[in-house]
Protein backbone atom coordinates (compact mmCIF):
# COMPACT_ATOMS: atom_id res chain seq x y z
CA UNK A 1 0.00 0.00 0.00
CA UNK A 2 2.73 2.07 0.91
CA UNK A 3 4.76 1.44 -1.87
CA UNK A 4 1.80 1.70 -4.57
CA UNK A 5 1.65 5.16 -3.31
CA UNK A 6 5.38 5.98 -3.43
CA UNK A 7 5.12 5.48 -6.93
CA UNK A 8 2.30 7.27 -7.68
CA UNK A 9 3.80 10.45 -6.37
CA UNK A 10 6.53 9.90 -8.75
CA UNK A 11 4.17 9.45 -11.84
CA UNK A 12 2.09 12.29 -11.07
CA UNK A 13 4.90 15.08 -11.35
CA UNK A 14 6.50 14.43 -14.56
CA UNK A 15 9.36 16.85 -15.71
CA UNK A 16 7.48 18.89 -18.28
CA UNK A 17 3.88 18.93 -16.95
CA UNK A 18 1.20 20.14 -19.64
CA UNK A 19 -1.15 22.22 -17.85
CA UNK A 20 -3.59 20.49 -15.20
CA UNK A 21 -7.12 20.03 -17.04
CA UNK A 22 -8.99 18.86 -14.12
CA UNK A 23 -8.26 19.21 -10.70
CA UNK A 24 -9.71 16.97 -7.86
CA UNK A 25 -9.34 18.27 -4.46
CA UNK A 26 -10.40 16.49 -1.16
CA UNK A 27 -13.76 16.04 -2.84
CA UNK A 28 -16.14 14.16 -0.87
CA UNK A 29 -19.84 13.30 -2.60
CA UNK A 30 -22.34 11.50 0.24
CA UNK A 31 -26.29 10.84 -0.73
CA UNK A 32 -27.62 11.28 2.75
CA UNK A 33 -25.66 8.80 5.14
CA UNK A 34 -24.26 7.29 2.18
CA UNK A 35 -20.87 8.13 1.69
CA UNK A 36 -19.98 7.35 -1.91
CA UNK A 37 -16.71 9.58 -2.35
CA UNK A 38 -14.43 10.73 0.31
CA UNK A 39 -11.30 12.73 0.91
CA UNK A 40 -10.54 11.75 -3.08
CA UNK A 41 -7.82 13.93 -4.37
CA UNK A 42 -6.06 13.43 -8.01
CA UNK A 43 -4.57 16.04 -10.95
CA UNK A 44 -5.30 15.14 -14.91
CA UNK A 45 -3.56 16.69 -17.16
CA UNK A 46 -4.08 18.09 -21.13
CA UNK A 47 -4.15 15.68 -23.46
CA UNK A 48 -4.12 12.93 -20.97
CA UNK A 49 -6.29 10.10 -21.47
CA UNK A 50 -7.51 8.43 -18.11
CA UNK A 51 -9.49 5.36 -17.28
CA UNK A 52 -11.10 4.72 -14.52
CA UNK A 53 -11.24 1.30 -13.22
CA UNK A 54 -12.87 -0.61 -10.13
CA UNK A 55 -15.33 -3.08 -9.05
CA UNK A 56 -19.15 -1.94 -10.21
CA UNK A 57 -20.60 0.63 -7.10
CA UNK A 58 -17.09 1.70 -6.44
CA UNK A 59 -18.17 5.23 -7.12
CA UNK A 60 -16.59 5.82 -10.51
CA UNK A 61 -19.71 6.91 -12.02
CA UNK A 62 -20.23 9.55 -9.46
CA UNK A 63 -16.96 10.99 -9.85
CA UNK A 64 -17.31 11.15 -13.40
CA UNK A 65 -20.79 13.18 -12.68
CA UNK A 66 -19.48 15.13 -10.55
CA UNK A 67 -16.42 15.84 -12.35
CA UNK A 68 -19.22 17.00 -15.25
CA UNK A 69 -21.15 18.74 -12.53
CA UNK A 70 -24.15 16.75 -12.58
CA UNK A 71 -23.67 16.01 -9.22
CA UNK A 72 -22.46 18.22 -6.31
CA UNK A 73 -19.41 18.05 -4.33
CA UNK A 74 -21.01 17.81 -0.58
CA UNK A 75 -16.92 18.44 0.02
CA UNK A 76 -13.99 19.63 -1.43
CA UNK A 77 -13.72 21.09 -5.29
CA UNK A 78 -13.64 19.99 -8.56
CA UNK A 79 -11.76 22.34 -10.62
CA UNK A 80 -11.79 22.55 -14.92
CA UNK A 81 -9.16 24.63 -16.10
CA UNK A 82 -8.21 26.15 -12.99
CA UNK A 83 -11.76 26.93 -12.35
CA UNK A 84 -14.00 25.99 -9.23
CA UNK A 85 -16.89 24.35 -10.84
CA UNK A 86 -20.03 25.89 -10.05
CA UNK A 87 -23.20 27.66 -11.20
CA UNK A 88 -21.23 29.14 -14.04
CA UNK A 89 -19.87 26.76 -17.07
CA UNK A 90 -16.08 26.86 -17.25
CA UNK A 91 -14.50 27.99 -19.96
CA UNK A 92 -13.15 24.69 -21.01
CA UNK A 93 -15.95 23.12 -22.60
CA UNK A 94 -16.97 19.31 -21.32
CA UNK A 95 -18.50 16.77 -22.84
CA UNK A 96 -20.13 13.34 -21.70
CA UNK A 97 -20.83 10.45 -23.37
CA UNK A 98 -23.22 7.69 -21.54
CA UNK A 99 -23.58 4.02 -21.37
CA UNK A 100 -26.92 4.02 -23.55
CA UNK A 101 -26.24 5.54 -27.07
CA UNK A 102 -29.39 8.55 -25.40
CA UNK A 103 -30.54 9.15 -29.13
CA UNK A 104 -34.06 10.65 -29.64
CA UNK A 105 -35.81 8.12 -31.88
CA UNK A 106 -37.84 11.09 -33.48
CA UNK A 107 -34.60 12.51 -35.12
CA UNK A 108 -32.25 10.87 -37.62
CA UNK A 109 -28.73 10.89 -37.06
CA UNK A 110 -28.08 14.43 -38.75
CA UNK A 111 -30.20 16.22 -36.51
CA UNK A 112 -29.50 13.96 -33.27
CA UNK A 113 -25.49 14.96 -34.01
CA UNK A 114 -26.40 19.02 -34.48
CA UNK A 115 -28.69 18.53 -31.19
CA UNK A 116 -25.85 20.30 -28.65
CA UNK A 117 -25.42 23.13 -31.26
CA UNK A 118 -29.19 23.53 -31.48
CA UNK A 119 -29.60 23.87 -28.00
CA UNK A 120 -26.47 26.65 -27.81
CA UNK A 121 -28.21 28.41 -30.79
CA UNK A 122 -31.04 28.65 -28.55
CA UNK A 123 -33.65 29.49 -31.41
CA UNK A 124 -31.62 30.48 -33.84
CA UNK A 125 -31.64 27.58 -37.04
CA UNK A 126 -28.48 25.46 -37.26
CA UNK A 127 -26.35 26.94 -39.90
CA UNK A 128 -24.58 25.29 -42.93
CA UNK A 129 -21.23 25.47 -41.74
CA UNK A 130 -22.22 23.61 -38.38
CA UNK A 131 -24.40 21.13 -40.84
CA UNK A 132 -21.07 20.69 -42.67
CA UNK A 133 -19.22 19.69 -39.52
CA UNK A 134 -22.01 17.39 -38.35
CA UNK A 135 -21.81 15.30 -41.58
CA UNK A 136 -17.70 15.69 -40.70
CA UNK A 137 -18.18 14.09 -37.48
CA UNK A 138 -20.30 11.80 -39.33
CA UNK A 139 -17.72 10.40 -41.47
CA UNK A 140 -15.35 10.25 -39.00
CA UNK A 141 -17.46 8.10 -36.51
CA UNK A 142 -17.69 6.23 -40.14
CA UNK A 143 -21.53 6.12 -40.73
CA UNK A 144 -21.30 8.02 -44.37
CA UNK A 145 -24.76 7.34 -45.84
CA UNK A 146 -26.85 7.01 -42.49
CA UNK A 147 -27.60 10.67 -42.06
CA UNK A 148 -30.97 10.14 -42.67
CA UNK A 149 -31.70 6.92 -40.81
CA UNK A 150 -33.33 6.81 -37.79
CA UNK A 151 -31.80 5.58 -34.32
CA UNK A 152 -33.76 2.35 -34.45
CA UNK A 153 -32.80 1.47 -37.91
CA UNK A 154 -28.95 1.14 -36.25
CA UNK A 155 -27.30 -0.68 -34.45
CA UNK A 156 -26.50 -0.83 -31.19
CA UNK A 157 -22.35 0.04 -32.24
CA UNK A 158 -23.52 2.14 -35.03
CA UNK A 159 -26.04 4.20 -32.36
CA UNK A 160 -23.45 4.37 -30.01
CA UNK A 161 -21.16 5.73 -33.02
CA UNK A 162 -23.86 8.44 -33.08
CA UNK A 163 -23.22 9.25 -29.69
CA UNK A 164 -19.67 9.74 -29.60
CA UNK A 165 -20.66 12.07 -33.21
CA UNK A 166 -22.90 13.81 -30.95
CA UNK A 167 -20.50 14.41 -27.98
CA UNK A 168 -17.85 15.81 -30.37
CA UNK A 169 -20.30 18.29 -32.20
CA UNK A 170 -20.49 20.29 -28.59
CA UNK A 171 -16.54 20.60 -29.24
CA UNK A 172 -15.20 19.39 -26.04
CA UNK A 173 -12.01 20.06 -24.81
CA UNK A 174 -12.56 17.34 -22.05
CA UNK A 175 -14.86 13.83 -22.97
CA UNK A 176 -16.11 12.01 -20.37
CA UNK A 177 -16.76 8.57 -20.87
CA UNK A 178 -19.11 6.25 -18.44
CA UNK A 179 -18.70 2.80 -20.28
CA UNK A 180 -19.71 4.38 -23.59
CA UNK A 181 -19.31 0.69 -25.20
CA UNK A 182 -19.95 -1.40 -22.09
CA UNK A 183 -23.20 -2.87 -23.40
CA UNK A 184 -21.72 -3.69 -26.86
CA UNK A 185 -19.51 -7.37 -28.15
CA UNK A 186 -15.94 -7.36 -28.01
CA UNK A 187 -15.75 -6.94 -31.70
CA UNK A 188 -17.72 -3.71 -31.85
CA UNK A 189 -16.07 -2.35 -28.82
CA UNK A 190 -12.23 -3.08 -30.05
CA UNK A 191 -13.47 -1.04 -33.39
CA UNK A 192 -14.76 1.61 -31.36
CA UNK A 193 -11.81 1.94 -29.01
CA UNK A 194 -9.87 2.06 -31.92
CA UNK A 195 -11.95 5.19 -33.43
CA UNK A 196 -12.15 6.64 -30.06
CA UNK A 197 -7.83 6.89 -29.89
CA UNK A 198 -7.95 7.87 -33.36
CA UNK A 199 -10.50 11.14 -32.81
CA UNK A 200 -8.48 12.11 -29.77
CA UNK A 201 -5.38 12.25 -31.72
CA UNK A 202 -6.96 13.75 -35.08
CA UNK A 203 -6.63 17.15 -35.19
CA UNK A 204 -9.85 18.22 -36.64
CA UNK A 205 -11.51 18.47 -33.16
CA UNK A 206 -10.21 20.49 -30.21
CA UNK A 207 -10.14 17.44 -27.70
CA UNK A 208 -7.69 17.18 -25.48
CA UNK A 209 -8.27 14.81 -22.89
CA UNK A 210 -10.81 11.91 -22.43
CA UNK A 211 -11.13 10.49 -19.09
CA UNK A 212 -13.67 7.19 -19.45
CA UNK A 213 -14.97 5.11 -16.96
CA UNK A 214 -14.64 0.94 -17.86
CA UNK A 215 -15.32 -2.60 -16.34
CA UNK A 216 -12.91 -3.48 -18.50
CA UNK A 217 -8.55 -3.75 -17.66
CA UNK A 218 -7.82 -4.76 -21.15
CA UNK A 219 -10.05 -1.56 -22.05
CA UNK A 220 -8.04 0.56 -20.05
CA UNK A 221 -4.79 -0.87 -20.53
CA UNK A 222 -5.54 -0.90 -24.30
CA UNK A 223 -6.47 2.69 -24.82
CA UNK A 224 -5.14 5.16 -21.57
CA UNK A 225 -1.83 6.76 -20.63
CA UNK A 226 -3.11 6.59 -17.17
CA UNK A 227 -5.40 3.82 -15.21
CA UNK A 228 -6.38 5.11 -11.71
CA UNK A 229 -7.10 2.07 -10.18
CA UNK A 230 -10.34 2.40 -7.30
CA UNK A 231 -11.49 0.39 -4.22
CA UNK A 232 -14.71 0.47 -3.48
CA UNK A 233 -17.04 2.52 -1.54
CA UNK A 234 -16.19 5.10 -0.31
CA UNK A 235 -13.90 5.57 -3.55
CA UNK A 236 -10.48 5.45 -2.87
CA UNK A 237 -7.73 5.90 -5.82
CA UNK A 238 -5.59 2.61 -5.06
CA UNK A 239 -3.07 3.54 -7.50
CA UNK A 240 -2.60 5.44 -10.69
CA UNK A 241 -0.77 3.65 -13.17
CA UNK A 242 1.07 4.60 -16.06
CA UNK A 243 0.88 2.96 -19.19
CA UNK A 244 3.96 4.24 -21.10
CA UNK A 245 3.46 1.67 -24.31
CA UNK A 246 3.16 3.62 -27.69
CA UNK A 247 0.39 3.42 -29.77
CA UNK A 248 -1.49 1.39 -31.43
CA UNK A 249 -0.88 -1.13 -28.65
CA UNK A 250 -0.48 -4.58 -30.05
CA UNK A 251 -2.45 -7.07 -27.15
CA UNK A 252 -0.19 -9.83 -27.92
CA UNK A 253 3.27 -7.79 -27.23
CA UNK A 254 5.13 -9.04 -24.11
CA UNK A 255 4.79 -5.58 -22.31
CA UNK A 256 1.10 -5.28 -23.11
CA UNK A 257 1.05 -8.47 -21.34
CA UNK A 258 2.90 -7.75 -18.07
CA UNK A 259 1.21 -4.18 -18.08
CA UNK A 260 -2.18 -6.48 -17.88
CA UNK A 261 -0.64 -8.68 -15.46
CA UNK A 262 0.42 -5.32 -13.28
CA UNK A 263 -3.30 -4.16 -13.20
CA UNK A 264 -5.05 -7.38 -12.92
CA UNK A 265 -2.72 -7.87 -9.81
CA UNK A 266 -4.02 -4.93 -8.27
CA UNK A 267 -7.98 -5.00 -8.67
CA UNK A 268 -7.34 -8.74 -7.58
CA UNK A 269 -5.90 -7.60 -4.11
CA UNK A 270 -8.36 -5.63 -3.21
CA UNK A 271 -11.65 -8.01 -3.93
CA UNK B 1 -53.43 -7.12 -42.65
CA UNK B 2 -56.93 -7.52 -44.76
CA UNK B 3 -57.91 -10.56 -42.98
CA UNK B 4 -57.33 -8.39 -39.53
CA UNK B 5 -60.59 -6.78 -40.95
CA UNK B 6 -62.28 -9.43 -43.23
CA UNK B 7 -62.55 -12.19 -40.95
CA UNK B 8 -63.90 -10.04 -38.30
CA UNK B 9 -66.38 -8.73 -40.72
CA UNK B 10 -67.58 -11.88 -42.02
CA UNK B 11 -67.95 -13.39 -38.05
CA UNK B 12 -70.34 -9.92 -37.96
CA UNK B 13 -72.45 -10.89 -40.70
CA UNK B 14 -73.06 -14.04 -39.76
CA UNK B 15 -73.98 -13.05 -36.84
CA UNK B 16 -76.76 -10.83 -38.07
CA UNK B 17 -77.70 -13.72 -40.18
CA UNK B 18 -78.26 -15.93 -37.63
CA UNK B 19 -79.92 -13.43 -35.54
CA UNK B 20 -82.67 -12.54 -38.28
CA UNK B 21 -83.44 -16.03 -39.36
CA UNK B 22 -83.80 -16.72 -35.17
CA UNK B 23 -85.72 -13.81 -34.54
CA UNK B 24 -88.16 -14.71 -37.56
CA UNK B 25 -88.08 -18.84 -36.95
CA UNK B 26 -88.93 -18.23 -33.29
CA UNK B 27 -91.69 -15.38 -33.42
CA UNK B 28 -89.47 -13.15 -31.26
CA UNK B 29 -92.13 -10.07 -30.68
CA UNK B 30 -90.60 -6.67 -32.50
CA UNK B 31 -90.63 -4.54 -29.29
CA UNK B 32 -88.31 -7.31 -27.61
CA UNK B 33 -85.65 -8.02 -30.17
CA UNK B 34 -86.39 -6.65 -33.76
CA UNK B 35 -84.63 -8.57 -36.77
CA UNK B 36 -81.60 -7.01 -38.00
CA UNK B 37 -83.74 -6.39 -41.21
CA UNK B 38 -85.75 -4.24 -39.06
CA UNK B 39 -83.10 -2.32 -37.13
CA UNK B 40 -81.27 -1.76 -40.65
CA UNK B 41 -84.94 -0.09 -42.05
CA UNK B 42 -84.29 1.91 -39.00
CA UNK B 43 -81.32 3.33 -40.74
CA UNK B 44 -83.23 7.36 -41.80
CA UNK B 45 -81.72 11.11 -41.78
CA UNK B 46 -83.09 11.31 -38.60
CA UNK B 47 -80.53 8.98 -37.21
CA UNK B 48 -78.46 10.83 -38.85
CA UNK B 49 -79.28 14.04 -37.73
CA UNK B 50 -78.71 12.97 -34.14
CA UNK B 51 -75.38 11.10 -34.57
CA UNK B 52 -74.22 14.26 -36.16
CA UNK B 53 -75.29 16.20 -33.37
CA UNK B 54 -73.76 13.58 -30.89
CA UNK B 55 -70.76 13.36 -32.58
CA UNK B 56 -70.09 16.73 -32.65
CA UNK B 57 -70.66 17.57 -29.00
CA UNK B 58 -68.34 14.24 -28.05
CA UNK B 59 -65.71 16.00 -30.27
CA UNK B 60 -66.04 19.26 -28.89
CA UNK B 61 -65.87 18.81 -25.15
CA UNK B 62 -63.06 15.57 -25.73
CA UNK B 63 -60.81 18.37 -28.01
CA UNK B 64 -61.39 21.21 -24.67
CA UNK B 65 -60.34 18.65 -22.17
CA UNK B 66 -57.67 17.16 -24.35
CA UNK B 67 -56.47 20.84 -24.68
CA UNK B 68 -56.51 21.60 -20.66
CA UNK B 69 -55.54 18.72 -19.88
CA UNK B 70 -52.56 19.03 -22.02
CA UNK B 71 -51.65 22.58 -20.51
CA UNK B 72 -52.63 21.52 -16.98
CA UNK B 73 -49.85 18.69 -17.21
CA UNK B 74 -47.36 20.53 -18.22
CA UNK B 75 -47.48 22.93 -15.15
CA UNK B 76 -47.70 19.70 -12.82
CA UNK B 77 -44.40 18.68 -14.23
CA UNK B 78 -42.89 22.55 -14.38
CA UNK B 79 -44.32 22.63 -9.87
CA UNK B 80 -44.50 19.68 -8.12
CA UNK B 81 -46.51 22.10 -5.41
CA UNK B 82 -49.32 22.21 -8.08
CA UNK B 83 -49.67 18.49 -8.71
CA UNK B 84 -49.50 18.10 -4.75
CA UNK B 85 -52.49 20.48 -4.84
CA UNK B 86 -54.52 19.58 -7.60
CA UNK B 87 -53.98 16.13 -8.71
CA UNK B 88 -56.09 14.68 -5.58
CA UNK B 89 -59.21 17.00 -6.35
CA UNK B 90 -58.45 15.84 -9.92
CA UNK B 91 -58.89 12.12 -8.55
CA UNK B 92 -61.94 12.69 -6.38
CA UNK B 93 -63.68 14.42 -9.64
CA UNK B 94 -62.74 11.50 -11.88
CA UNK B 95 -63.75 9.27 -9.05
CA UNK B 96 -67.41 10.55 -8.86
CA UNK B 97 -69.83 9.20 -11.70
CA UNK B 98 -71.02 11.20 -14.32
CA UNK B 99 -74.29 9.94 -14.22
CA UNK B 100 -74.43 11.64 -10.87
CA UNK B 101 -72.79 14.77 -12.28
CA UNK B 102 -74.73 15.38 -15.11
CA UNK B 103 -78.09 16.59 -13.70
CA UNK B 104 -76.33 19.46 -12.17
CA UNK B 105 -74.96 20.57 -15.75
CA UNK B 106 -78.01 20.32 -17.20
CA UNK B 107 -79.49 22.67 -14.26
CA UNK B 108 -76.68 24.95 -14.85
CA UNK B 109 -76.04 24.96 -18.68
CA UNK B 110 -79.14 24.18 -19.99
CA UNK B 111 -80.53 21.29 -21.82
CA UNK B 112 -78.84 22.51 -25.21
CA UNK B 113 -75.09 22.33 -26.35
CA UNK B 114 -72.97 23.29 -23.76
CA UNK B 115 -74.27 20.69 -20.98
CA UNK B 116 -73.05 17.78 -23.31
CA UNK B 117 -69.90 19.17 -24.08
CA UNK B 118 -69.08 19.73 -20.60
CA UNK B 119 -70.49 16.13 -19.51
CA UNK B 120 -68.11 14.65 -22.99
CA UNK B 121 -64.95 16.86 -21.39
CA UNK B 122 -65.32 16.44 -18.18
CA UNK B 123 -65.24 12.09 -18.97
CA UNK B 124 -62.40 12.54 -21.09
CA UNK B 125 -60.52 15.21 -19.50
CA UNK B 126 -58.88 12.82 -16.74
CA UNK B 127 -57.33 9.97 -18.62
CA UNK B 128 -55.53 13.17 -21.00
CA UNK B 129 -54.26 14.50 -17.68
CA UNK B 130 -52.62 11.54 -16.08
CA UNK B 131 -51.06 9.78 -19.19
CA UNK B 132 -49.58 13.19 -19.85
CA UNK B 133 -47.85 13.34 -16.61
CA UNK B 134 -46.96 9.91 -16.96
CA UNK B 135 -45.09 10.63 -20.01
CA UNK B 136 -43.77 13.69 -19.84
CA UNK B 137 -41.59 12.24 -17.12
CA UNK B 138 -41.38 9.43 -18.53
CA UNK B 139 -37.64 9.85 -20.31
CA UNK B 140 -34.52 7.93 -18.35
CA UNK B 141 -33.10 9.92 -15.97
CA UNK B 142 -29.75 9.40 -18.45
CA UNK B 143 -31.71 11.63 -20.87
CA UNK B 144 -32.09 14.47 -18.64
CA UNK B 145 -28.42 14.36 -17.62
CA UNK B 146 -27.69 14.59 -21.32
CA UNK B 147 -29.49 17.60 -21.56
CA UNK B 148 -28.02 19.05 -18.01
CA UNK B 149 -24.61 18.42 -19.70
CA UNK B 150 -25.61 20.06 -22.87
CA UNK B 151 -27.00 23.34 -20.73
CA UNK B 152 -30.47 22.78 -22.29
CA UNK B 153 -32.75 25.89 -20.92
CA UNK B 154 -36.03 24.39 -19.03
CA UNK B 155 -37.94 25.18 -22.46
CA UNK B 156 -35.45 23.53 -24.49
CA UNK B 157 -35.80 20.13 -22.19
CA UNK B 158 -39.85 20.47 -22.51
CA UNK B 159 -39.78 21.14 -26.29
CA UNK B 160 -36.92 18.67 -27.27
CA UNK B 161 -37.43 16.16 -25.38
CA UNK B 162 -40.36 15.63 -22.65
CA UNK B 163 -43.06 16.72 -25.07
CA UNK B 164 -41.52 14.66 -28.14
CA UNK B 165 -41.39 11.73 -25.54
CA UNK B 166 -44.86 12.44 -24.39
CA UNK B 167 -46.67 11.99 -27.61
CA UNK B 168 -47.26 8.29 -27.78
CA UNK B 169 -48.69 8.49 -24.45
CA UNK B 170 -50.30 11.28 -25.14
CA UNK B 171 -52.08 9.24 -27.79
CA UNK B 172 -52.91 6.04 -26.24
CA UNK B 173 -54.72 9.19 -23.72
CA UNK B 174 -56.61 10.33 -26.46
CA UNK B 175 -57.80 7.45 -28.29
CA UNK B 176 -59.24 6.13 -24.67
CA UNK B 177 -60.92 9.61 -24.19
CA UNK B 178 -62.35 9.00 -27.90
CA UNK B 179 -64.79 6.38 -26.61
CA UNK B 180 -65.24 8.33 -23.36
CA UNK B 181 -66.91 11.93 -24.92
CA UNK B 182 -69.45 9.84 -26.80
CA UNK B 183 -70.64 8.00 -23.34
CA UNK B 184 -70.11 11.64 -22.03
CA UNK B 185 -72.20 13.54 -24.49
CA UNK B 186 -74.85 10.14 -24.35
CA UNK B 187 -75.15 10.59 -20.76
CA UNK B 188 -75.63 14.30 -20.99
CA UNK B 189 -78.48 13.49 -23.24
CA UNK B 190 -80.28 11.59 -20.69
CA UNK B 191 -80.55 13.81 -18.27
CA UNK B 192 -82.21 16.77 -20.64
CA UNK B 193 -81.95 17.04 -24.44
CA UNK B 194 -84.04 17.48 -27.57
CA UNK B 195 -81.98 15.70 -30.34
CA UNK B 196 -78.78 13.69 -30.18
CA UNK B 197 -78.57 9.72 -29.73
CA UNK B 198 -79.32 9.94 -26.07
CA UNK B 199 -82.09 11.52 -26.76
CA UNK B 200 -83.37 9.29 -29.74
CA UNK B 201 -82.51 6.37 -27.06
CA UNK B 202 -84.79 7.97 -24.50
CA UNK B 203 -87.54 8.29 -26.85
CA UNK B 204 -87.40 5.40 -28.74
CA UNK B 205 -87.08 2.94 -25.27
CA UNK B 206 -90.00 5.13 -23.94
CA UNK B 207 -92.28 4.54 -27.10
CA UNK B 208 -91.19 0.55 -27.75
CA UNK B 209 -89.88 1.44 -31.19
CA UNK B 210 -86.97 -1.04 -30.53
CA UNK B 211 -85.52 -0.66 -34.19
CA UNK B 212 -85.21 2.57 -33.42
CA UNK B 213 -83.26 2.09 -30.29
CA UNK B 214 -81.06 -0.52 -31.66
CA UNK B 215 -79.91 1.69 -34.53
CA UNK B 216 -79.45 4.15 -32.22
CA UNK B 217 -76.97 1.89 -30.08
CA UNK B 218 -75.20 0.86 -33.31
CA UNK B 219 -74.77 4.23 -34.18
CA UNK B 220 -73.24 5.28 -31.22
CA UNK B 221 -70.95 2.36 -31.41
CA UNK B 222 -69.95 2.95 -34.93
CA UNK B 223 -69.35 6.80 -33.68
CA UNK B 224 -66.83 5.14 -31.37
CA UNK B 225 -65.49 2.87 -33.53
CA UNK B 226 -65.03 5.94 -36.19
CA UNK B 227 -63.16 8.72 -33.71
CA UNK B 228 -60.58 5.49 -32.30
CA UNK B 229 -60.05 4.54 -35.69
CA UNK B 230 -59.59 8.40 -36.81
CA UNK B 231 -56.96 8.84 -33.80
CA UNK B 232 -55.26 5.59 -34.62
CA UNK B 233 -54.54 6.38 -38.00
CA UNK B 234 -53.12 10.30 -36.70
CA UNK B 235 -51.16 8.65 -34.55
CA UNK B 236 -49.39 6.51 -36.77
CA UNK B 237 -48.71 9.31 -39.18
CA UNK B 238 -47.36 11.60 -36.29
CA UNK B 239 -45.89 9.11 -34.40
CA UNK B 240 -43.51 7.47 -36.69
CA UNK B 241 -40.48 6.31 -34.63
CA UNK B 242 -43.01 3.87 -33.09
CA UNK B 243 -43.36 1.97 -35.56
CA UNK B 244 -39.75 0.92 -35.36
CA UNK B 245 -40.30 -0.63 -32.17
CA UNK B 246 -40.53 -3.92 -32.57
CA UNK B 247 -40.21 -5.10 -28.90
Amino acid sequence: MRLAALRNMTIALPEEAPPACIEVRDLGVRFGALSVIEKLSFVIRQHEFVSLLGPSGCGKSTLLRAVSGLIAATEGEVLIGGETLGKQAPSLRLGMMFQKPLLLPWRTTLENIVLPVEIELGGQTVSHNDLARARRLLSLVRLDGFEDAYPQQLSGGMQQRVALARALMADPDVLLLDEPFGALDEMTREALNEELLQVWRSADTRLKTIVMVTHSIQEAVSMSDRIFVFAARPARLLEALEVSLPHPRAPESVEFARCLGRVRRLVREQA
Amino acid sequence: MKSAIYIPMAFFTSALLLMEVLVRALDVPAYLLPPPSAIFAAFDLSLLRNLAVTLTEAFIGFALAGCAAFILALLFVRSPTLERGLFPIAITLKTTPLVAIAPLLVLWLGTGWMSKIMAAALISFFPVLVNTVKGLKAADAEYFELFRTLRASAWQEFAKLRIPYCLPYLASALKISSSLAIVGAIVGEFVGATQGLGYLIMVSSAHLETAVLFSAIFAAAAAGILLFNLLGWAERRLIFWQRFDAE
